[in-house]
């Protein structure tokens, strides 16, 4: 999964001479937290609604006028990312500089914006259940050859599957949740048994020594 | 006296000689409600015409069904969900399931007209089927087309499920309407099929509010159960006020069913549909369709819906089950040919109180969710 398939590619910026006000009131009516600076198409900054109550707040030591310049309060340089990032390199970029927000660039020009909310629709389209399915816990020793069997044993009894996660266990074992669009999971766990897998959920189809 | 629907015609609902969703199920159970000295004869109803089934399904998808049905060729009939081990193509599939509609849509028509309050259909409740798919051995979504046809009317429809797997197709094609109520009780979607009907599913738009999921813990008991049950039926009929209840009573709740976790008796199942008997007198006038649903257990499914015909027909549950009727399918249920209606007690359930705990709360969360939106 890429950046290009989340972001969201209608983005709103706003010029660094705008006052804080004015862009306070682009955030409220978009319904958005983060704003992309842009001067002479170049990306100069990003200012937040967090930027802008921090910036303006009578606790602040020196609080800025609402007439103020966005240029003054936005963070700058930005951290961005390129449309054909993997999903999973935005989220590293994010959380180290434990940002909300990249501005998508392409060729010198801003093409897009991913936030945390779009990563978390992310994992829950990776995670969540799209499709009516059953869940199927199993152990693997981590070997391939045991994802080979595992995914034998569902075509050959016609079971299409949702998705299949992977989680790997400090002893090495690989702990795998896969969700199999079926309401019968009976026969399949027989069959993953008898090839040797283990069954961890649910118990009473957990395989029999 | 109640109308009974059933026809030979359930019977071309075979999705094979070993799939668990076996029309010998309502075979054996209508066996035993007469036996039990329910007189009464069936009503053998007209299946659904593919219109009717239209109101609901996409006709790109009943058209498939049907060709495949007949043996003609569909390409790409995997978006449909079919040609899966669930729901595999076999001869006549639509003509059964448009059967299994035809049965519920003729109960919806008798309550509807008022020459009946109480109908028992022996079939249908397939609850899983989408719009434009099958799934979970559900190829036409017979309730929600008669849902569909009493909403068309002006009746305010509560449709209660307590199959042990969630009603995601019934709910899907309700979840924006103020004139739906759905309620669905069932193993958590953390550890059963399909995997939805969480508390905080309460519906879109009007229909906020109108949806409630009661996800209970695996190996749930009786006792527990009911007590959920309890919690939220009164309040939220209360704040509906249906015009009828529509019951989908899959029996797949039982502690012996091969499919699901959750571990109903006789006498629980009998304790809820006295219950929901009760709960159509006080808030729907009497009126009461229900419907069969999943249960793969052949002994259990029988006695619990020949229990659920003698609740209906106002009769008390007698010890022995007939003799005549276990001798005729003996062969079939095998030692689990029991000789009493009920179970025999059942052990108690480990972590029985934290389950029970944690039930209560799912309860609990529901209301306090549901609370803002029933003002």
């Amino acid at each position: 999964m890429f950046v290009e398939e989340i972001m969201h590619r209608d983005v709103v910026t706003v010029s660094p001479d705008l006052s804080l006000a004015e862009a306070y009131r682009v955030l409220q009516k978009g319904g958005f937290r983060h704003l992309p600076v842009v001067e002479e198409n170049h990306l100069v900054g990003v200012v937040t609604d967090r930027d802008l109550r921090l910036a303006t707040s009578r606790l602040a030591d020196r609080p800025f006028t609402p007439e103020a310049r966005v240029g003054d309060v936005m963070s700058a340089p930005v951290s961005t990312a390129h449309p054909r990032d993997p999903v999973e390199r935005a989220a590293h970029t994010m959380r180290d500089a434990r940002i909300g927000c990249l501005p998508v660039e392409e060729d010198g020009a801003l093409v897009g914006i991913v936030t945390v909310s779009d990563l978390i629709d992310a994992f829950l389209a990776v995670t969540g259940v799209r499709r009516p399915s059953s869940r199927l816990e199993l152990r693997l020793r981590g070997r391939s050859q045991e994802f080979a069997t595992l995914t034998r044993v569902f075509a050959e009894l016609d079971i299409p599957i949702a998705s299949i996660l992977t989680m790997q266990e400090s002893d090495g074992r690989t702990r795998v949740i896969v969700r199999p669009e079926t309401i019968d999971l009976r026969e399949v766990s027989r069959r993953l048994c008898s090839e040797g897998l283990e069954i961890v959920w649910p118990p009473p189809l957990a395989c029999q020594p | 006296m109640p109308t009974l629907i059933y026809g030979p015609g359930y019977r071309q609902y075979d999705l094979g000689e070993r799939h668990p969703f076996s029309p010998i199920r309502a075979e054996v159970t209508l066996d035993l409600i007469r036996e039990l000295g329910i007189d009464t004869v069936p009503l053998v109803p007209e299946p659904a015409t593919v219109d009717e089934v239209c109101t609901i399904h996409d006709p790109e998808y009943v058209a498939a069904v049907e060709a495949l049905g007949q043996g003609r060729e569909v390409t790409g009939f995997e978006r449909f969900g079919l040609g899966t081990a669930d729901n595999p193509i076999v001869p006549g599939m639509g003509e059964g399931a448009r059967q299994l509609a035809g049965g519920t849509l003729t109960a919806a028509r008798r309550i509807m007209s008022g020459a009946d309050d109480r109908v028992l259909q022996l079939g249908g409740g397939l609850h899983h089927a989408k719009r434009a798919s099958a799934a979970g051995f559900c190829i036409y979504n017979d309730v929600s087309i008669a849902i569909k046809e009493m909403v068309d009317a002006g009746m305010y429809v509560a449709y209660i499920d307590i199959d042990a797997h969630h009603c995601d197709g019934v709910q899907e094609m309700f979840y924006s309407s103020e004139q739906v109520m759905t309620v669905s009780f069932h193993e958590s979607p953390e550890f059963l099929f399909p995997g939805t009907g969480w508390v905080h599913d309460l519906g879109r738009g009007m229909g906020r509010g109108h949806h409630l999921n009661l996800p209970l813990d695996p190996f749930t008991d009786g006792d527990s159960y009911l007590a959920t049950f309890d919690a939220v039926m009164g309040p939220a009929l209360s704040w509906f006020r249906p015009d009828v209840l529509v019951v989908q009573a899959g029996a797949d709740g039982h502690a012996s069913d091969p499919l699901a976790d959750l571990m109903l008796t006789s006498r629980d199942y009998e304790a809820i549909f006295r219950r929901l008997v009760d709960l159509a007198a006080r808030h729907t006038k009497g009126r009461l369709l229900v419907t069969l649903g999943g249960g793969y257990a052949l002994h259990a499914v029988a006695r619990v819906w020949a229990i659920l015909g003698l609740v209906l027909w106002d009769q008390p549950v007698p010890h022995a089950v007939p003799a005549e009727w276990r001798r005729r399918w003996g062969s079939l249920l095998g030692e689990a040919a029991l000789e009493a209606m009920h179970d025999t007690s059942v052990e108690p359930v480990a972590l029985r109180d934290e389950i029970d705990a944690h039930n209560r709360q799912t309860a609990q969360r529901l209301l306090d969710a549901v609370a803002p939106l029933w003002l």
